[in-house]
């Protein structure tokens, strides 16, 4: 087994380091490795008018992706998780395996037939795009937010506040809030790193000066080596950050949680 | 201040478990326990004095004044949870002022009354800490000095020691007690064990499927128990199915015994109830029961099993037809024993 | 209702992502689907075209290979994490999971990096004496494309599969060993009936996702490659296509996943069931 987990870290590491190196080699075609050391690909991207554009695009849409997620999705999972019984737990399980059930490709073509009628005409806005990370990344927040509140047992500090005379918007001000608060944060940053990723919904609702950076991202595969290299180091490292940042935070309140127990 | 159950009957949507026409009331500063079995009704109880739930039918009475549409934090009542329930992200002065900060007390004011009251408890030292740096016992005390803060009209205790060790149990039980009394508030305390039952409250509510199957102090609990389930989950005890022959004597599987068949005629099916106390070791008995005969009390047998409890053995003796359960604090063998006609108790037959 | 919070304070809260998944999720999916079945002739033209039939055998390929490859692999990776401590654990669960976020466009690029035409691994194994034009393609298959998929699922298996090993007791096969079984055959007869619920949740899971992604097969290959998705976007994409066979193809493609999810929720809930 150890054998399988070394080949496969291997497996997880190697084409990240591959497009590292490429990134820094000034030419590489044919040979093994590329050859030579340069900063230049990186400059190149971050003059490349169509790539700052596209990156600033991609990171207004992960701000609004995320707040709205916050806005929509909190109270929905609040929501759920209180009502939780029967149908509604049935409701949110429905939720989690929608965005599986439905391929982000078939949400695509659903998009182009909905929103270029006359009566609903927003195909290529930004807005749109922005509806559609919340969609993709909603169930994210919501399967996440539930689980921490059941594990928090986040219930009964509601029901202790309310014996001591806390109404129900002092205990969300007081309780709900302050204790949810690390699992709002770890969620939000997973849902950046997915929103920042995103590819297959918006390479085909997106409009031409609002296509975030993934999608300008594959022209870039057709040119340089060294070009397109930096380039996807660039969304890689972006991803990585949020990411990673989402697991300590999430630790980090996990094992204060421990040190309570 | 009384708190009090009026014909209170609840069921769980969906669900057959609930509690059925109960009634109760708990005086000023008196503190009644419920026990039960899990399953039996006795945390319905609690969530419906605390409006966690609301009866199906019947009143829940707060000083005079029927609460049972209220919700909870208009009950003005101080609960502490099983699991405590302490904020993790409040220091133990925020927990304890937390129900005069919703109240709108002043700052400062609210954190004199928080560390007095913590100072009450014995833990004004830690005022500043997270609830996270506390030991189980001294979240207890936290809690309680939490949910009597802010004068509630009465206290609700759930299982308020079953997460503690052993050895801390008792202290902590003397420890409530002391602030309970201090108080002089209502007090209902949900509880499975029977030990701690009997040790603090002043009367005790006995819970089964859901029914209150008796209500009395600790004392009439055990010694004068409702039937055999009351016996059998208050203290240890022998039950033998028998039937009453004549005045006075009743027939049972180790023999006749003499004692009080008042209230029951010959013939009528009863369930014979002895405290294992209550049965005497007779070191001179054997010739004794002998010559008396079994209808004189006297029983011999061999030693099934000898439990030493330190103050006291528990001992199974097997006797011709049966077994007798005694409790002495004598250290010599026992063969026979004598079961007095006044410890005997009837209890209606299962 | 419950004290936490009235009906109404509830409704209020569920309101808006109840609008936004209907607005941007239920209308679009049930206009894909009305369209495939307000034209009846659709499936027809589906049916009779060679292309969607092609995609459909490569879809079901990817669909079975990629979740089963990911599937051992994952398997493997889950028993080795289990045994660390839970530092190392946290650490390489951490890192494990990473490849979850990442765009399907990172994992195209580097793949071609490492195992294209001219990538690290066929000029390694062309100095070896392996064509690399066919080394080269292999990457551009169903196969490989389930290979470079793998990346992104094996994460999730490990995800699904950890916590059902990490709930089975270990003393057990300590006790099957010590009534005689060999390492193997406990491993068989004791651990895998256990946690085959969660091993064909993760198969159903990954195979869902394998059989709907199309943004890495796309990097890699353009949409030379006959899979369902790539078949769904030329039609999609190119102007002036048959949009009703297009939602045909749709439907096809949600009715596979929703089956597959269907099958491992319901091994899941029985896994569950008996569980506890």
């Amino acid at each position: 087994m150890p054998i399988v987990a070394i080949a496969y870290f291997l497996f997880l590491f190697s084409p990240v380091l591959l497009l590292a190196l490429g990134s820094f080699g000034e030419s590489w075609s044919n040979t093994l490795l590329p050859t030579g050391f340069t900063w230049r690909w990186y400059e190149e991207v971050a003059a490349d008018p169509s790539f700052r554009r596209a990156f600033v695009t991609s990171l207004q849409i992960v701000g609004i992706t995320c707040a709205l997620n916050v806005l929509i999705g909190l109270p929905l999972a609040y929501a759920i998780q209180v009502g939780a019984k029967g149908g509604m737990r049935f409701a949110a399980r429905l939720v989690t395996l929608l965005p599986v059930a439905v391929p982000d490709l078939v949400l695509a073509f659903g998009f182009i037939l909905v929103f270029s009628s006359d009566q609903l005409p927003w195909l290529g806005s930004f807005w749109l795009l922005a509806a559609g990370h919340l969609v993709l990344t909603l169930p994210y927040t919501v399967t996440a937010l539930v689980a921490d509140m059941e594990q928090l047992r986040l219930d009964e500090y509601e029901h202790a506040a309310a014996t001591l005379g806390a109404p129900f918007l002092a205990r969300i001000r007081d309780i709900v809030f302050p204790l949810l608060s690390p699992s709002l944060v770890s969620s939000m940053l997973t849902v950046a790193a997915l929103s920042i990723g995103e590819f297959q919904l918006s390479n085909l609702i997106a409009g031409f000066l609002s296509r975030p950076y993934p999608v300008v991202l594959l022209q870039a595969f057709y040119g340089a080596t060294g070009f397109a290299c930096a380039a996807t180091i660039v969304l890689l490292l972006l991803a990585t950050l949020a990411s990673l940042a989402s697991s300590l935070t999430s630790r980090l309140s996990k094992t204060k949680k421990e040190a309570a127990a | 201040m009384t708190l009090r159950y009026e014909n209170v009957s609840f069921t769980y949507p969906g669900a057959k478990a609930g509690i059925f026409d109960i009634s109760l009331e708990i005086g000023k500063g008196e503190l009644l326990a419920i026990i039960g079995a899990s399953g039996s009704g006795k945390s319905t109880i609690l969530k419906l004095l605390a409006g966690f739930v609301s009866p199906d039918r019947g009143r829940i009475v707060i000083d005079e004044k029927d609460v049972s549409a209220l919700s909870p934090e208009a009950r003005r009542l101080g609960v502490v949870f099983q699991n405590y329930a302490l904020f993790p992200h409040m220091r133990l002065w925020e927990n304890v002022a937390y129900p005069l900060k919703v109240r709108g007390v002043s700052k400062t004011e609210r954190r004199n009354c928080a560390v007095e009251m913590l100072d009450r408890v014995g833990m004004k030292s830690r005022a500043d800490d997270l609830p996270a740096a506390l030991s189980g016992g001294q979240q207890q005390r936290v809690a309680l000095a939490r949910a009597l803060v802010f004068e509630p009209q009465g206290l609700l205790l759930d299982e308020p020691l079953s997460a503690l060790d052993a050895s801390l149990r008792v202290e902590m039980r003397d420890e409530i007690l002391r602030v309970q009394r201090a108080s002089g508030i209502a007090t209902l305390l949900v509880t499975h064990d029977q030990e701690e039952a009997l040790s603090i409250a002043d009367k005790i509510a006995v819970m089964r499927d859901g029914r209150l199957i008796q209500l009395g102090t600790p004392r009439e609990l055990y010694e004068t128990p409702a039937d055999a389930y009351v016996a059998g989950f208050v203290g240890q005890s022998n039950l033998w199915p028998g039937m009453i022959r004549a005045d006075g004597v009743v027939e049972t599987g180790i023999g006749s015994l003499a004692c009080d068949t008042r209230g029951h005629k010959p013939g009528d099916a009863v369930t014979v109830f002895i405290r294992p106390e209550r049965i005497v070791p007779s070191f001179d008995g054997a010739q004794q029961s002998a010559d008396a005969g079994r209808a004189g009390g006297y029983f011999s047998g061999s030693v099934a099993a000898d439990r030493y409890l330190g103050p006291i053995r528990r001992i199974d003796l097997n006797v011709q037809g049966g077994l007798i359960r005694l409790e002495t604090h004598l250290r010599d063998a026992v063969t026979s024993v004598h079961v007095p006609a006044d410890a005997i108790r009837l209890l209606p037959a299962n | 209702m419950s004290v936490r919070a009235s009906r109404k304070a509830l409704a209020a809260f569920a309101l808006p992502g109840c609008i936004t998944l209907g607005l941007f999720f239920l209308l679009p999916v049930g206009t894909v689907m009305t369209g495939a079945l307000t034209d009846g002739g659709a499936f027809v033209r589906l049916v009779n075209d060679p292309v969607f039939w092609n995609g459909l055998k490569g879809t079901l390929i990817i669909g079975t290979a990629a979740p089963l490859f990911s599937l051992v692999v994952g398997f493997c990776i889950a028993l080795t994490l289990a045994r660390l401590a839970p530092k190392a654990k946290t650490a390489a669960l951490i890192a494990v999971s990473l490849p979850l976020t990442f765009s399907g466009l990172i994992v195209a690029y580097g793949f071609i990096l490492l195992l294209g035409r001219a990538g690290f691994v066929t000029l390694l194994l062309a100095e070896l004496g392996f064509d690399p034009a066919v080394v080269g393609g292999f990457i551009f298959s169903p196969f490989g494309l389930g290979i470079a998929y793998s990346y992104y699922l094996v994460p999730r298996v490990v995800l699904i599969v950890l916590p059902a090993i990490g709930n089975f007791d270990r003393n057990q096969l300590i006790a099957a060993r010590s009534l005689g079984a060999g390492a193997a055959r406990a491993m068989i007869d004791v651990m895998l009936p256990q946690i085959a619920p969660s091993l064909v949740a993760a198969f159903c899971l990954t195979s869902a996702v394998a059989i709907g992604a199309y943004g890495t097969a796309l990097a890699l290959v353009g949409t030379q490659v006959n899979i369902l998705p790539l078949v769904l976007y030329s039609k999609i994409s190119e102007t002036g296509t048959d949009l009703p066979a297009a939602s045909a193809a749709s439907l096809v493609l949600i009715a596979i996943c929703v089956l597959i999810i269907s099958l491992g929720e319901a091994v899941g809930r029985k896994g569950k069931a008996s569980g506890a």
